[in-house]
């Protein structure tokens, strides 16, 4: 081995551990707090451990906070997910008239800022009397459906169609090309965008906040509030690393399962080999 | 492909006009004034209500960044309310201006089954309610449990300034609060001059949080009085000549003090949550709150230092009361004032003034109460750090009347943030 | 066709009604036309008394500012954490781990960490033993440290991921052809790996861009309290007691709106040129 490569070796591995340290570090003295009694200042250590945020948390109802969350998130991945792969499917295949200025509006909601969206519609919402899991639903679906078009479209663009004529030759049916070739193949694609459509309800504030009317005093508004008194730090920091569970639990769960489909079935698809986010070219075209 | 693109581009303008025309009906229908008139309940007898409340339940909207007082709704308040049959929800909110805005909202679209039946409320958001005609009023004079309060007490007849006219039933009494860490302020000041001149001789140990933020702007009129000669000189409602007046002294006051500000006054804290947050991990010496109610338990959990103690004012501080009020959009008038009532009984009041449980002042006249009622007072355990209500309020001010407050923060940012020397 | 036109129909009415009344009621409520007290009356006041209180320059100032420089490193961190990611064992384990669990973080807790990590009695200030004062001002400092860590923190783990997904299709045989072509490096990344990454690059990227251009939770619990950014100017005129000043929250809102449209639109046509080309 000459010195350069040496030299590049050496570099290569000193920036993947800064690489490492930069995602990992903002979390660490929020891991310290949940397991802090007491930590008074300049302490880099907290002087008394216990689980004392987590308890509090619970005795303040987190329980039913948590409910509340994994009601929008899963509301919002149900609803999105199969709008946003029905018109990614129609975008795709549709030659719709309007092709591009649907492909902008669906994008559109990506681009508007939530808090400009909620300001104005709260009162349009209210006076119309729709209830508000149905605004909050409603205005959620819409800020999560052009990440879910947006996958769906670049697993459609990646999508071999010749798979379902193989099948059509075999003799499957319509129904059974559906079920049983388009949906596994499209199965990764599927689960992140319904996983990023949780991500989508699961951690929103404003909405909630503004749209729900106190109805759904979710994870994040709990954080809010805790966060705008003195010496609540053990109880946010409990409630951040339930808030973060959840979704990373799912997220495991889906890359195992996906991994195991793929070792199971060993069949080179190229959408089966993307499962992970937004696979970018070839989507908006 | 090149020539199907005008056609292209014409079906893509009508389709974008027919979602906009959709669109613009919608809003357009939702923008028709709405006429409504709140049904005004006729005078009802105290049983009537308890009847009619039995089986509502009551949204409270209020502050949630304190454990204590969210403790003590949910467990004692709670309890007692399902006693009387009236399921009680709390709603935490990270400011009492959100569940404002949440009314403001509900009225903006004439509903009468709205989301919020009681707000902890005051000041400013209690004055713009008023302004925007959001409270149920005239029926706090009615509670049974009223009866315990004294008579024409000024700090539960007007809240900073504007007059409550039944339109909210007192619950917290409040007086603003220096703290300081003795192991690090051996001679505290004793008066709001030589605190201003502590602040000059120890630069970087003091700041105060950015108004609009509640606590920043108490501190600004403590400064108001202070470079006015006292509040007697200050007129308690707003007028453009007082302003004109009285203000120059103040802004210089405070620009001056600014070089000898944490951080050289070039920024601020931007709530109290932060001021608190200094005042812990040892930055500045001293903290303000309008809530003493939490030193005691603060200082208990660790978070502020055992030194910490309160510094009295010879010529007092601002106090004022804190408030339930029930939004004219609530469709339990009944069940939250059944709340309101139960919040005032002497039981309620005794329970949430143990520092143990909340700490909160009460409001009612204790010299007045019947003698068992009393004496639950007299058993209170005394906090080590926070003086008793009497001490508190020796000497206290009168708050300004709320329509001074926005006047007061917008010239803050103008002279004092944004200016120059 | 007909068909399809019923498949695009569950996304697009949803996203149409709710975009065009929220920007209706905007306007119209920016206008004074449905005011919280008082008779409506049709107006541009409330846009120019924001623009004459000469806080509307310096929060465009400062919002466009933010959203650049936060986007800037969350791109250069990102396309570099995407490359190791597709290239070494270490990258695709450990690196692409840890990026994808800085996803579901909501951005208010991401916001609360980086407060606990870079405050002036945050975790960093007691590591080093540094005294009051000595600490450099990241949260609520001159140069919106803070708030700009926290974007790139989030962002670049989106970035890496969404130009990982790309690069790890394509990339690697491509890569490998020119290698045996006879392509050092260098003429590698120029001319595989970055026309490659470009178009996810322009996408994530333009996409951070607004998030943080319209994002209000971290500047508000990062950032200082004067000048303030778009979303925090606009919500304490939309919470301000003083209701004469809704209309000008609304106004803030339709104006901060208008950027993010402009620049999102605009990123668009060159990722679809991008596309094109690549």
């Amino acid at each position: 081995m000459n010195r350069r490569t040496t030299r590049a070796a050496v570099t290569a591995t000193a920036t993947q551990w800064l690489l490492s340290a930069w995602f990992l570090l903002p979390m660490i003295p929020v891991m310290l707090w949940a397991v802090a009694r007491t930590w008074p200042a300049p302490l880099p250590l907290p002087s008394d451990w216990g689980f004392s945020g987590f308890l509090d948390a619970l005795h303040d109802s987190a329980t039913s906070a948590f409910g509340a969350s994994l009601i929008l998130g899963t509301l919002t991945a149900v609803l999105a997910t199969p709008a946003g792969a029905m018109a990614a499917y129609a975008l795709a295949y549709g030659h719709l008239r309007g092709h591009r200025s649907l492909s902008v509006l669906l994008i559109a909601p990506a681009f508007v800022p939530p808090f400009v969206i909620v300001m104005g519609l709260n009162v349009t919402l209210l006076r119309l009397h729709v209830p508000s899991l149905a605004g909050i639903s409603l205005v959620l679906m819409v800020t999560a459906i052009p990440y879910t078009t947006f996958v769906m479209r670049s697993a459609f663009a990646g999508y071999d169609v010749t798979v379902e004529d193989e099948a059509r030759m075999l003799g499957a049916s319509t129904r059974a090309v559906l079920t049983r070739v388009r949906l596994p193949l499209l199965a990764p694609a599927l689960a992140t965008s319904a996983f990023l459509a949780f991500l989508v309800g699961w951690s929103d504030y404003i909405v909630t906040l503004l749209i729900g009317g106190g109805q759904f005093v979710t994870v994040p508004i709990r954080i809010a509030a805790a966060a705008s008194g003195t010496g609540n730090e053990p109880v946010i920091a409990a409630l951040s690393i339930t808030a973060a569970a959840p979704p990373l639990l799912l997220l495991v769960t889906v890359g195992l399962l996906s991994r195991q489909r793929r070792r199971r079935r060993a069949s080179a698809n190229p959408v089966t080999h993307t499962p992970a986010y937004l696979t970018a070219s070839g989507a908006l075209r | 492909m090149r020539s199907r693109r005008p056609r292209r581009r014409l079906s893509n303008a009508g389709l974008g006009l027919v979602a906009l025309a959709v669109a613009i009906i919608v809003a357009s229908a939702t923008l028709a004034p709405v006429a409504f008139a709140a049904p005004t309940p006729q005078a009802s007898a105290w049983a009537n209500i308890e009847r009619t409340a039995r089986g509502q339940t009551v949204s409270l909207w209020m502050w949630g960044g304190d454990p204590q007082g969210n403790a003590y709704v949910d467990n004692v308040l709670t309890a007692a309310a399902a006693k009387l049959g009236v399921t009680l929800a709390r709603v935490p909110i990270a400011d009492t201006k959100d569940a404002l805005n949440r009314v403001l909202a509900e009225h903006q679209a004439g509903r009468t089954d709205g989301s919020v039946d009681l707000i902890w409320v005051n000041g400013d958001n209690f004055r713009t309610g008023v302004q925007a005609g959001i409270w149920k009023c005239g029926w706090a004079d009615a509670l049974p449990n009223i009866a315990y309060t004294a008579p024409g007490d000024p700090l539960l007849a007007s809240d900073f300034g504007t007059p409550v006219r039944g339109c909210e039933s007192p619950w917290h009494k409040a007086q603003f609060t220096f703290a300081y860490n003795a192991a690090r302020v051996a001679n505290p000041p004793t008066t709001m001059p030589a605190l201003m001149t502590w602040v000059r001789e120890h630069p970087g140990r003091f700041t105060y949080p950015a108004p609009p933020d509640f606590t920043g702007s108490v501190f600004m009129r403590e400064a108001l009085y202070a470079t006015s000669g006292g509040y007697a000189n200050v007129p308690a409602s707003f007028t453009q000549s007082a302003y004109d007046r009285l203000t120059p002294a103040l802004w210089t006051t405070l620009k001056r003090l600014r070089p000898a500000l944490w951080r050289a006054g070039q920024t601020y804290p931007k709530d109290s949550t932060q001021l608190d947050q200094l005042f812990a991990s040892g930055q500045v010496d001293f903290t303000m709150t309008y809530g003493p109610a939490t030193l005691t338990a603060l200082v208990a959990k660790g978070t502020f230092p055992r030194t910490t103690k309160v510094l009295t004012l010879k010529e007092g501080t601002v106090g004022n009361a804190s408030f339930l009020a029930i939004p004219t959009t609530s469709a339990h008038f009944a069940a939250a004032q059944v709340v309101a009532n139960l919040a005032l009984s002497p039981e309620q009041q005794a329970i949430k003034a143990d520092p143990r449980a909340w700490g909160q002042f009460t409001v009612l006249d204790v010299k007045h109460l019947p003698p068992a009622q009393a004496q639950a007072f007299a058993n209170l355990p005394k906090s080590n750090v926070v003086p008793t209500y009497p001490v508190l309020a020796r000497h206290a001010n009168p708050e300004l009347s709320a329509s001074w407050i926005p006047k007061l923060d917008d010239g803050w940012r103008r002279q004092v943030l944004t200016g120059g020397e | 066709m007909k068909r399809f036109v019923l498949l695009i129909l569950p996304a697009a009415v949803p996203t149409a009604l709710v975009l065009g009344a929220a920007v209706t009621m905007g306007v119209a409520q920016s206008m004074g036309l449905t005011p919280v007290a008082g008779g409506p009356q049709s107006s541009l006041d409330a846009y120019s008394a924001v623009a004459s209180s000469g806080e509307l320059a310096p929060a465009v100032v400062i919002s466009l500012s933010i959203a650049l420089v936060a986007t800037a490193i969350a791109i250069a961190v990102g396309f570099t954490t995407a490359l190791a990611m597709t290239t070494t064992r270490f990258g695709s384990k450990v690196l692409k781990g840890l990026a994808i669990s800085t996803i579901p973080i909501p951005h208010v807790i991401g916001a609360a960490a980086i407060g606990l990590l870079l405050a002036d009695s945050g975790w960093l200030a007691r590591l080093f033993g540094s005294t009051a004062g000595n600490w450099p001002q990241f949260v609520a400092g001159p140069w919106w440290a803070a708030t700009i860590i926290e974007y790139a923190w989030k962002e670049s783990a989106f970035i890496a991921l969404v130009v990982a997904a790309t690069l790890s299709r394509d990339a690697d045989e491509l890569a490998k052809t020119a290698a045996v072509l006879g392509a050092g490096p260098a003429a590698r990344m120029r001319y595989v790996t970055m026309p490659l990454a470009t178009p996810a690059l322009i996408l994530a990227g333009t996409l951070s861009f607004v998030y943080a251009l319209g994002s209000f939770e971290v500047p508000w619990l990062l950032g200082r309290a004067y000048p303030e950014p778009l979303p925090v100017l606009a919500y304490r005129l939309f919470t301000s007691t003083d209701l004469e000043v809704r209309p000008q929250a609304f106004a803030v809102s339709m104006v901060t709106m208008a950027i993010a449209l402009v620049i999102g639109v605009s990123a668009l046509r060159l990722f679809r040129r991008q596309v094109v080309t690549a």
